[in-house]
């Protein structure tokens, strides 16, 4: 059966059916609020029916039939196989090692994926905080893959963020603060790590280094456009085209199944 | 030890003295202590150090009535119905309230050690980020960490290297153990033993590693109907000291299976949190404009109340509008 492509769509939507594309049938996905709600949800009816999903406040393999507003709702719980507490969700799934997919979000980045959530300056000294840490760099930290999901503006495709919050490839060694592989700082513990960022512009993902580069650009924009709201020197000479569009059924699915009530697709 | 003893509100609220350390139930804005927090500021708490997994519209209450000198967690906002602490990010940016940074994962370990009786537990998460910066350990940096305040460990975390299987270096995460933990939970027996319903979130170990425990309750129930289903259940009433019977005590947050979380209410809450003067005239409003929860409820009105009503088969509230169609 041939695909057929959505026509009219937003640039929300397709984040959503790209995110969606990241899960492998069978991926154990540890999932935040929004976007990832939407991404996790449209890939079990699509491409991967037997994922399952873990949100922070402790439902484990919920299967929601209302879409939740936040992972502490009550309904991420329906029908899950345990409605456990955080010390399940971070310990006794993330720490022990069953958690397969990350979906996670970030105010600004680095080119080797470091992301920042707290503060906008000097952190002893703040000019803005925003809400912190959350579970991201927990989460980020052992799951095997790590997807975040942004807004692509210049300011928050930074050369070195102002925070690291959440672990990208390249990390500091504390006490000394020696940048180091993530290899190097997670020993035996590493597992992987961020595998790739979606935003409304196009797909990234990391080189054999550990640097970010693009892998495929959004229907109408340019790899030049993306590069241009970059802060960093983006690598764009491996971009191998077009995001694949939504296609007519992820639509209908996000609009009709998914989010009926319209909460984080208006 | 024993049953625990009932309660009132304003009683509960003297109990809390300036300065002490408090942690809560619940997970951002589901089931938090709703009304047992508008009593502290009802009474003008201050300098009150909150240690909590994340903070949610309960921190953002007492944050804006400037009782909070300390403020231990990851992080603060009102899910979808305000994207940011305003309150928490003022205080840390005028410098009034000062704030340690560690993640979700490490303040678990931080209540797991201090409800099992350890002075640390380890983990390996979130290693390699800013938060374990020496330069930004803050009680650190503000003298805080030389012994005297015995709610302060020496250290904000230390580091051992494995051994007993090689796996190499990992965190140690210092107990928490707060003066009080300050529990909302959907049923509690006559006896004291404690249930909620749905997700546990970290309601159990906060319950552990507190000095003493105030819990306000849903309803109150014979602990013989309880104790039918004990696996249920999360902690003993010898567990508990004080319980307070307090219907809706939990608004605006939610209460799986008894009420929805009210968006509109933490919607205009979180607008007026973003300045001092419009905190303060919603405040005259809804914490010192009423004397009681009694009151609170009768001015939210019944049918507010009823669209937040849970459908007790799903647990939640199947009749309010929540998004744009």
């Amino acid at each position: 059966m041939t695909k057929e492509y959505a026509k009219n769509y937003k640039p929300i939507d397709l984040l959503a059916v790209a995110a969606a594309r990241e899960v492998n049938d069978g991926d154990v996905v540890f999932a935040g609020t929004g976007l990832p709600m939407l991404a996790i949800a449209l890939a079990q009816l699509t491409n991967a029916p037997e994922a399952a999903c873990i949100y922070e406040a402790g439902s484990i393999d919920g299967r929601p039939i209302d879409l939740p507003t936040s992972v502490g709702d009550s309904r991420c719980a329906y029908q899950s196989s345990m409605a456990a507490g955080l010390t399940e969700a971070f310990y006794g799934q993330l720490h022990c090692g069953y958690v397969d997919l990350a979906f996670l979000g970030g105010a600004e980045i680095d080119k080797y994926g470091n992301v920042n959530t707290t503060v906008v300056g000097d952190y002893a000294a703040p000019s803005k905080r925003f809400t912190g840490s959350g579970g991201n760099p927990d989460i980020n930290s052992l799951a095997k893959r790590t997807v975040f999901i942004m807004v692509q503006e210049k300011r928050r495709f930074k050369e070195n963020v102002d925070y690291i919050t959440s672990p990208g490839w390249r990390l500091p060694k504390w006490p000394s603060g020696e940048m180091v592989s993530r290899q190097e700082i997670y020993g035996k513990f590493f597992k992987g790590g961020p595998s790739a960022v979606i935003t409304n512009m196009g797909v990234f993902r990391f080189d054999e280094n550990g640097e970010i580069y693009l892998d495929t650009v959004h229907p109408g924009f340019t790899a030049e456009q993306v590069k241009e709201n970059c802060l960093f020197d983006l690598n764009i000479s491996r971009c191998k085209g077009e995001t694949e569009p939504p296609t007519v059924q992820d639509i209908d699915l996000l609009y009709n199944t998914v989010d009926p009530e319209g909460i984080f697709l208006p | 030890m024993g049953k625990p003893q009932r309660i009132s509100l304003k009683e509960a609220g003297n109990l809390i003295q300036d300065g002490d350390m408090l942690s809560f139930s619940g997970f951002t804005i589901w089931r938090r202590p709703m009304a047992l927090i508008y009593e502290l500021v009802r009474q003008g708490k201050k300098d009150l150090h909150l240690f909590e997994v994340n903070g949610g519209t309960h921190t953002e209450v007492l944050a804006g009535a400037g009782a909070v000198k300390m403020w231990e967690s990851c992080w603060v906002g009102h899910e979808l119905y305000g994207k940011l602490g305003e309150g928490i990010a003022r205080g840390q940016v005028e410098g009034t309230i000062l704030i340690e940074d560690y993640s979700h994962a490490q303040v678990v370990a931080r209540l797991l050690a201090g409800a099992y009786g350890l002075p640390f537990f380890p983990t390996a998460l979130s290693m390699g980020t800013d938060i374990l910066n020496p330069k930004y350990d803050m009680l650190g940096k503000a003298g805080l960490r030389d012994g005297s305040n015995p709610k302060i460990p020496l250290k904000k975390y230390d580091t051992i290297q494995d051994p007993m299987y090689d796996m190499g270096e990992l965190l140690l995460m210092p107990a928490a153990n707060a003066n009080w933990a300050l529990v909302y939970a959907s049923q509690v027996g006559d006896e004291g033993t404690v249930r909620v319903l749905g997700q546990t979130y970290v309601d159990q170990e906060v319950i552990k590693a507190a000095d003493k425990v105030i819990v306000i309750a849903e309803e109150i129930v014979p602990d013989s109907y309880l104790r039918q289903e004990p696996e249920k259940n999360i902690a003993p009433g010898y567990a508990i000291d004080y319980v307070i019977e307090c219907p809706w005590g939990a608004h605006p947050t939610g209460s799986q299976f008894f009420y929805d979380v009210d968006a509109d209410f933490i919607r205009q809450f979180y607008a007026a949190s973003k300045s001092k003067e419009a905190y303060d005239k919603w405040a005259a409003e809804w914490v010192f404009g009423v004397d009681s929860h009694e009151e609170y409820i009768q001015k939210l009105g019944v049918n507010r109340l009823e669209n937040l009503r849970a459908n007790s088969v799903l647990g939640y509230s199947t009749t309010m509008k929540r998004g744009s169609r």
